[in-house]
């Protein structure tokens, strides 16, 4: 009888374990998942306020690198077991998520007074736009499922590629001055010049190639949008072989990319974005090209940032612009679960950590540009000043964020990997990189 | 009274096989069944829906797609050269060693030790480590600089150039999988009957006649298992890979198993998972037929 008692009881309570809601069990904590580690003691320290505050407590997990971040979603949606919030890649990882269902569309909740606090040209990153609605209606498009005017993320941090950081001792050791950057890609060619003869090993420029796409995504795309101006930049990438690369445009902006050549850290081509950052703390490259994001992967590298000079790609003479304005972009963005029932209290604490005085702590915790509008003097001096490297789109900045140009199909991937083998491996002269260039994007507009 | 406790027998041998029987339908057969049907399917892994296609993955996969077929190309090419690589070095440096081991008395059981180390220690943390090894900086450039062999020196580090990161790779994997053929080797020479060296000796055979006439043949079944284990290792692992070079430079070492999972994790959440599960399908058909040959020609000698 004993037995059998405890034999039900048993039973019961695995039942009841299967049957039981998670979400539903504690009202009051949320649940928050993030892809960026570094972040993790920062919103814990500002999740320890929100609980001061509201009484609701959040707790914060990251699940690092990327694609385990990615699978753990998939998974947790398959068996409704999501986070209520999450940090996601923002301006298209969201809308993948959105559009399948993964995140809330949560635009009834940004008023314009939460709206208002972001930085102008990010502010509507997470929003569906009928262009990018036009364009998820195509077969290869990966964030089926949209529609105009949802909203699945409101930023978080931002930033913007095309920055390219020096080594303030190496610079003047090889006689430049360090308060004077390169203002034309000859001058930074020259400044490169001096360092490598300086010291060839440690004297060269370093990117994390081992990911292909740094590269083009980084360097030779603003310097091509500089160069040819913002129509026949994007018509590099366009169906029309007369202005696509394959063409004298793409001729010239390759020759000037491959004036880099000479100039590379040797192996850079074998390091990822964090060996590269880590390189260049540890002074085994005089110059690091990265975004507004490196200053805090060179911190964590051990080098202090006030030993950095930092500045834009430089516009080579000739070209369209004689200076480049580099465009915000919302880089991670904070989004609610569609499966949450905690709605109100996950939008309440998105507001929290979007607010000014949470943003302010949070970039001088991380040296990460958050999403909120801040000005200068709340950033701290390295911060502050990367935000002069900023432009206005609207004014001919380079926008990042903007591919609405490229064919749903182009794998930058592909393309990365083929600008590499011209550089820094010398395997194939800009002619050869130009057709081969010319041929992926001609077969990306195919079918 | 006899027929009623071979059923309870036969029962119990049920009962204690089911437990695993159970776990592989609901994991495995499951699992099989999924990524099978993803084969013909296109999906990023978070669409509500999945698109039916066909066979078009497949024949994408193959030919068809101007932008993914020629990149399955080169990645076989790769691959191909890994899986004659890797069992070639594991069979021409594992047995000379499994010989010279069995023929020692001092030391065996340390040497053995030292030479299964490289098995016991490969990891992630082995991987990284050579990647330092091999960098323009690292030990082996140092090494041969102080050897005076200045010219085999990578001034790009052995994985940064096209032409050597490839085979800087197979001996990589060559240098985790030759400690499990010396194993293999070593119980098998052990194995072997005294009488029959002793009465090749005695009709005047020399070593080099005993190891190629008589040795040899008899090993050949344990030749075949050692080389199926390093096809088995370059057709699915990636590892090795993904962590060192991530295919790089520029796809110099990009292999099928890496392209997959490529396809299947980092592809910018396009619809490419069922490239993926077709590929890992093809991947698997060769396999089959791999051992298909290798069992024909086990048959065949034993």
């Amino acid at each position: 009888m004993r037995i059998r008692l405890l034999a039900a009881l048993t039973v019961t309570a695995l039942l009841a374990t299967a049957c039981g809601d998670d979400d539903a069990g504690d009202a009051d904590t949320l649940t928050m998942w993030t892809f960026k580690q570094a972040h993790v003691e920062p919103l814990e320290a500002a999740a320890a306020e929100f609980t001061a505050q509201t009484g609701i407590s959040v707790e914060i997990t990251a699940y690092t690198p990327d694609d385990t971040f990615k699978s753990k979603l998939q998974t947790s949606a398959q068996s409704n077991d999501l986070a209520d919030v999450f940090e996601v890649h923002a301006a298209g990882e969201d809308f993948v998520l959105g559009g399948s269902g993964i995140l809330a569309d949560f635009a009834s909740s940004v008023d314009d007074e939460w709206h208002d606090q972001f930085v102008a040209g990010v502010a509507d990153a997470g929003k569906v736009d009928d262009a990018r609605y036009q364009r998820s209606l195509k077969p290869e498009a990966p964030d089926a499922g949209i529609r105009t005017g949802q909203l699945f993320s409101v930023p978080y941090t931002i930033g913007t590629f095309g920055v390219i950081y020096a080594n303030r001792s190496t610079l003047e050791a090889a006689g430049l001055d360090p308060a004077n950057p390169p203002k034309t890609w000859g001058e930074f060619i020259s400044w490169l010049e001096a360092t490598h003869a300086k010291d060839p090993r440690n004297g060269g420029l370093t990117v994390g190639l081992k990911s292909p796409t740094t590269g083009l995504n980084w360097l030779l795309e603003p310097l091509a949008y500089a160069y040819l101006g913002k129509d026949d930049y994007q018509a590099l990438f366009a169906d029309d072989k007369a202005k696509a690369f394959g063409s004298p445009n793409g001729q010239k902006v390759l020759e000037l990319y491959d004036q880099l050549t000479p100039y590379w850290m040797p192996g850079t081509q074998t390091l990822s974005i964090d060996d590269a950052d880590r390189a260049f703390a540890q002074g085994r490259a005089a110059f690091d090209l990265g975004g507004t994001f490196t200053l805090s992967a060179i911190r964590q590298g051990g080098m202090d940032p006030s030993d950095v000079v930092y500045f834009g790609v430089p516009p080579a003479e000739g070209g369209r612009s004689a200076e480049l304005g580099l465009a915000p972009l919302a880089l991670t963005g904070l989004a609610i679960s569609a499966q949450t029932s905690k709605t109100d209290a996950a939008v309440k604490w998105l507001k929290f950590l979007t607010s000014p005085e949470q943003a302010a702590k949070f970039a001088q915790a991380s040296l990460d540009l958050p999403g909120t509008r801040l000005d200068a003097a709340t950033l701290g001096p390295d911060l502050g000043a990367m935000t002069e490297i900023f432009g206005d789109a609207a004014d001919g900045a380079y926008d990042p964020a903007d591919v609405s140009f490229f064919s749903p199909a182009y794998v930058d991937t592909t393309a990365g990997e083929t600008l590499i083998r011209m550089s820094p491996l010398n395997q194939a002269d800009p002619a050869k990189t130009n057709a081969e260039l010319g041929s992926i994007v001609a077969t990306s507009w195919q079918g | 009274m006899i027929s009623r406790r071979r059923l309870r027998e036969a029962l119990t041998g049920y009962a204690f096989v089911l437990p695993a029987a159970a776990l592989f339908g609901l994991m495995g057969a499951y699992t099989v069944g999924y990524g099978l049907l993803l084969s013909f399917a296109r999906w990023n892994g978070f669409a509500r829906d999945w698109l039916w296609v066909g066979l078009d993955n497949y024949l994408d996969l193959l030919y068809r797609d101007p932008a993914q077929a020629p990149i399955v190309r080169d990645a076989a090419l790769n691959t191909a050269l890994v899986m004659i690589g890797v069992p070639v070095l594991s069979v021409v440096v594992g047995l000379p060693t499994a010989l010279a081991l069995n023929r020692i008395r001092r030391l065996r059981a340390t040497l053995r030790t030292v030479f299964f180390l490289p098995y016991v220690t490969t990891g992630v943390a082995v991987f990284f480590a050579w990647s330092y090894v091999l960098a323009p900086a690292g030990s082996l450039n140092t090494i041969l600089g102080a050897l005076g062999l200045d010219s085999l020196q990578q001034p790009q580090g052995f994985l940064g150039n096209p032409s050597t990161a490839l085979p800087t790779l197979i001996a990589v994997m060559a240098w985790s999988s030759i400690p499990v053929a010396i194993l293999l080797y070593l119980a098998a020479l052990q194995a072997i009957d005294p009488q029959l060296i002793d009465a090749a000796t005695v009709d005047g055979a020399s070593d080099r006649r005993v190891t190629t006439a008589v040795i040899w043949p008899l090993l050949r079944p344990t030749t075949a298992a050692i080389v199926l284990l390093g096809l088995r290792d370059a057709l699915q692992g990636f590892q090795i890979f993904l962590l060192m070079t991530n295919g790089g430079p520029a796809g110099a070492t990009n292999v099928l198993g890496l392209q997959a999972y490529k396809w299947a994790f980092f592809s910018d959440l396009r619809p490419t998972l069922g490239l993926a599960s077709a590929l890992g399908w093809l991947l698997f058909v060769v396999a089959l037929l791999l051992a298909a040959v290798n069992l024909r020609v086990l048959r065949s000698r034993t």
